[in-house]
C-alpha cells in the first residue's frame, strides 16, 4: 500500500509546478498506471515519491516514508531509467556482464548470488549472463533493471515508463510479469505515456496533466470514458452504406472522400449489412480513437476518494474543424446526429496498425496481420472478461453497441488462435531483440 | 558489511581495474628500467636507488603508482555516479556515508598491495638493468646498510650482504640506509593518494574532474603553503621545511624522503613522527571531511 499525499515539486522560483498537489492511493494486488503526456510530472512525481528529489508531499510505503524504510530493497523494487534517454537507457556499466552486474548488486542489497542467478532465468537473461552489457539491446537492459529491482523479492515495484521503446515482444514480456506480480498480491505502479498501454498494463489508471491528477479511475471507467472503438470502412458505395448504418443506429462520420467511421457497430454486423445489401467493401477495420485529455482545472480536489470531478474538453473544437470538410452535394452522406446523443470527437485517431498497443488492444484485419504481429497472454484477456459484460453502454439508443472491452476479448482472442507458442510465459528466447 | 562486499564484486568485475593494475606495474618497471640502464657506473648511493625504486620521473606530480591508484579510486566513484546501481537505496544519508567508507577501505588495501607489487618488480627490474659497472652500496660495504636490517643480519650470523646466496642479490637495492623507511613512506603516499582519488571525484561527481583536481593538488598545496607563510613573514620553518619541503610538486610527493641532506634526516624516526604523519594525511582527511558535508546536501552519490 502506497499513500502519497500532496506531492508538490516547483523546479524555479515563478515556473509552473512540475507536480502540484498530487494525491493518490496504490492498493496492493493491483497495477496501478500512472498516465499523462511528455512532461505531464509523472517520473517526477515518482521521483518525489522515492525523495529522489527536493519537493514537497510524503509518500508512505506501509506506513513509513522510503529514506526510513529499514531495508528499501526489500519492500520497494524501483526501475527507474539508468543514464541515457529512452531506449538507449543502459541498466549497468557497458563494461560489465549481466551476472556480474546482478550478483554485485545481490550483494548490496544483502542475498545471495544464488538469488541472482534465479532472477536471470526469470528475466530470461540466463542465456546471455555472461555476455557484456554493451551488447544488450534496450529490452535486454529494461529486463536485466526489472532483474535488479527485484534482488530483494520486494512486495512493492515502482517503475519509471518500463516499457518505453521497447519492442512489441518485449513490451508483453512485461505487461504479463506485471500483471502476474500483482496478481500475487504484490504492488505495482508504473508510469506510461500511452493511454492504450494503460488500459491493457493497469487495473486503476491515474491520468495526470501537467503535473496536476485529472481523474482516478478503474480501468473499466477509463476504457469508457477515454478509449472508444471504431470501424473504419472504404468502398465505392458509401453513401448507401451510410444511409443503412445510420437506420440500424451507428453513429457515422465520413473519414477521407471514400471512407467512413463507424462508431456503434460490430464490424461483423456492418459487413453483414453490406453483404446483404450488395455494396461492395474494400476495407473493414477496427481501430481506436482515442478521447482528448481531460485538461486540469484549478482547484484539483483531493484524489483521495478515487473519484474526481473532471473537465471534460469542449468537443466542439475538434467538431468544428471537421464539419467544413462535408460537402453540401452529398447530404445522403451527412452523418445524421440524433440530439442529445454525444457524437465521437474525431481526435485524434490511432490507426490500428501503427501502434503495437492497440495492436494488441483491438486486433487488425485478418489481412494486416502479420507474422510477427504479437499475440496476447489469455490469462490477460479473461481476467476482467465476466465482469465487464454488462458494461454501460454510451448511449441508450445502440443496444448492440460493444465497448472496447468487448472487442478486446473478441479480437485478442481471436488472434491468438494460433498455434504460435506466443505465451510470454513460455520459454522463448530474447536474445534476438 | 553488505556494502564492503558489494564494492568488492565492483571493483573485480570491471576491466579497467585489472587493465589499471597491469598497466601501472608494467609501465612502473620499465620506467624504472630504463632509469637504470642510464646510471653512471660508480658505488649506488641509498636515495638513488629509492628513486630508482619508485620510477620516479619528474615530468609527472605523482609516481606512477599514486597515480595509478589515484585514478583507480576516482573511477570507483565515477562509475557509481555513472551507472548508479540501485540509485533509489542511496537516499538515505548514512547509507551513501557508509558507501564511501566503504570504498575508501577497499581502494586503500588494493593501493597498498600495488606499491608493494610495483616495489617488487621494480627491484627485479632495475636489478636486472643496472649496467655491470654499478654497484650498490648497501652489497659492497656492511657499513650502509639500515640499522635493522642489519640487526636482522647480525642475528643470523651472517656479517653482510654478500654472505647470503646469488639470488638475494636484489636485496641489497632495498637494504640501504633509509631505504626501507623511504619505501614505506612511498607505500603510505599511494595509499592516500588514492583515498584522495575516490575524495576528490566525490566532491565533483565526475572521476575525469577528480583525477585532474589530484594532480594538481600537489602544486596547489605548495604554493598555498608558501604564499601563506610569505604573507605572515615567517621564513619556512625548519622541521616543515624537513617534511614538506615544497619545492615543486615531484618534491613534496617525496622530496623528503630522498636527495641531500634531507634523505638522512627523515630515516628511521621521521617517519613515525606524528607531525609527517599529520602533514601527510591532513590532505586526505580535510577532503573526507569536505566530501561528507556535501553529501549531507546530495540525494544520490
Amino acid at each position: 500500500m502506497i499513500q502519497s499525499t500532496g506531492l508538490t515539486k516547483v523546479y524555479r522560483k515563478g515556473a509552473p509546478p512540475a507536480v502540484l498537489d498530487l494525491t493518490f492511493d496504490v492498493r496492493p494486488g493491483m497495477v496501478t498506471a500512472l498516465l499523462g503526456a511528455e512532461e505531464a510530472g509523472k517520473t517526477t512525481a515518482l521521483r518525489l515519491m522515492l525523495e529522489l528529489e527536493r519537493g514537497q508531499g510524503v509518500t508512505l510505503f506501509g506506513g513509513r516514508t522510503y529514506r526510513r524504510l529499514r531495508r528499501p530493497e526489500r519492500e520497494v523494487g524501483v526501475l527507474l531509467p539508468g543514464p541515457g534517454e529512452g531506449a538507449v537507457a543502459v541498466a549497468g556499466h557497458p563494461g560489465r556482464t549481466a551476472r556480474g552486474h546482478l550478483r554485485m548488486l545481490a550483494a548490496a542489497v544483502g542475498v545471495p548470488a544464488r538469488r541472482a542467478d534465479e532472477l536471470l532465468e526469470q528475466t530470461r537473461l540466463a542465456a546471455v549472463a555472461g555476455q557484456r552489457l554493451r551488447t544488450f539491446s534496450p529490452g535486454m537492459h529494461r529486463r536485466l533493471a526489472l532483474a535488479a529491482a527485484l534482488l530483494g523479492d520486494p512486495s512493492t515495484l515502482l517503475l519509471d515508463a518500463p516499457t518505453e521503446g521497447l519492442s512489441p515482444r518485449n513490451v508483453e514480456w512485461f505487461h504479463s510479469f506485471l500483471r502476474s506480480f500483482a496478481v500475487a498480491g504484490g504492488t505495482v505502479l508504473a508510469t506510461t505515456r500511452t493511454p492504450q498501454e494503460a488500459a491493457q498494463l493497469a487495473d486503476r489508471v491515474i491520468t495526470l496533466d501537467r503535473g496536476r491528477l485529472v481523474a482516478d479511475q478503474p480501468v473499466t471507467e477509463f476504457r469508457r470514458t477515454r478509449l472508444s472503438p471504431e470501424v473504419a470502412v472504404r468502398g465505392p458505395q458509401m453513401a448507401r452504406l451510410a444511409d443503412l448504418l445510420v437506420s440500424q443506429g451507428a453513429e457515422v462520420r465520413r473519414d477521407g472522400s471514400v471512407g467512413l467511421a463507424v462508431a456503434g457497430l460490430d464490424r461483423t454486423e456492418i459487413g453483414e449489412l453490406a453483404y446483404r445489401n450488395g455494396i461492395l467493401l474494400h476495407e473493414l477495420a477496427d481501430r481506436v480513437v482515442e478521447q482528448p485529455v481531460p485538461r486540469a482545472a484549478l482547484p484539483v480536489a483531493s484524489g483521495r476518494s478515487g473519484h474526481l470531478r473532471v473537465q471534460h474538453a469542449a468537443p466542439s473544437k475538434e467538431q468544428s474543424g471537421e464539419q467544413p470538410e462535408e460537402q453540401p452535394g452529398q447530404p445522403s452522406e451527412e452523418p445524421r446526429r440524433e440530439p442529445g446523443r454525444p457524437s465521437a470527437p474525431a481526435l485524434p485517431v490511432v490507426p490500428v496498425a501503427a501502434v503495437g498497443g492497440a495492436r494488441a488492444l483491438l486486433g487488425a484485419t485478418p489481412r494486416r496481420e502479420e507474422p510477427a504481429a504479437p499475440a496476447v497472454g489469455v490469462e490477460r484477456l479473461f481476467r476482467d472478461g465476466p465482469g465487464e459484460r454488462p458494461h454501460p453502454v454510451r448511449s441508450g439508443a445502440v443496444g448492440r453497441r460493444t465497448s472496447a472491452a468487448d472487442l478486446l476479448t473478441d479480437d485478442t482472442v481471436r488472434l491468438s488462435r494460433p498455434a504460435r507458442p506466443a505465451l510470454p510465459t513460455t520459454p522463448d528466447d530474447h536474445r534476438s531483440e | 558489511m553488505r556494502v564492503l562486499a558489494y564494492e568488492l564484486r565492483r571493483l573485480r568485475g570491471l576491466r579497467s581495474t585489472w587493465l589499471l593494475l597491469a598497466a601501472v606495474l608494467v609501465g612502473d618497471a620499465a620506467v624504472a628500467a630504463v632509469l637504470a640502464s642510464q646510471t653512471p657506473s660508480g658505488p649506488l648511493a641509498a636515495p638513488a636507488g629509492v628513486r630508482l625504486l619508485t620510477a620516479a620521473v619528474p615530468l609527472i606530480p605523482l609516481p606512477f603508482a599514486a597515480l595509478g591508484t589515484g585514478v583507480l579510486g576516482a573511477l570507483s566513484y565515477g562509475h557509481e555516479v555513472r551507472h548508479p546501481g540501485l540509485p533509489a537505496s542511496q537516499v538515505a544519508y548514512p547509507r551513501r556515508v557508509r558507501l564511501l567508507l566503504a570504498k575508501l577501505l577497499v581502494v586503500g588495501p588494493v593501493a597498498a598491495l600495488l606499491a608493494l607489487a610495483t616495489l617488487l618488480l621494480d627491484t627485479v627490474a632495475v636489478h636486472l638493468a643496472l649496467p655491470a659497472g654499478v654497484t650498490v652500496a648497501a652489497r659492497a660495504e656492511p657499513g650502509a646498510l639500515s640499522a635493522r636490517v642489519s640487526e636482522a643480519l647480525g642475528g643470523a650470523g651472517l656479517s653482510g650482504l654478500d654472505d647470503l646466496p646469488g639470488a638475494f642479490a636484489p636485496v641489497a637495492l632495498v637494504a640501504g640506509h633509509g631505504v626501507p623507511a623511504a619505501l614505506l613512506a612511498f607505500v603510505l603516499l599511494t595509499v592516500v593518494a588514492a583515498w584522495t582519488g575516490v575524495l576528490t571525484a566525490s566532491l565533483t561527481r565526475s572521476a575525469a574532474a577528480g583525477v585532474l583536481l589530484l594532480c594538481a593538488l600537489p602544486p596547489l598545496l605548495e604554493s598555498g603553503v608558501a604564499l601563506l607563510l610569505r604573507r605572515t613573514g615567517r621564513p619556512w620553518p625548519g622541521r616543515a621545511a624537513e617534511l614538506l619541503p615544497f619545492q615543486s610538486g615531484i618534491e613534496w610527493a617525496y622530496g623528503w624522503v630522498y636527495g641531500g641532506t634531507r634523505g638522512a634526516a627523515a630515516g628511521g624516526a621521521a617517519l613515525t613522527d606524528p607531525a609527517l604523519l599529520a602533514a601527510v594525511a591532513a590532505p586526505a582527511a580535510l577532503l573526507l571531511l569536505a566530501a561528507l558535508l556535501v553529501q549531507a546536501r546530495r540525494r544520490a552519490l
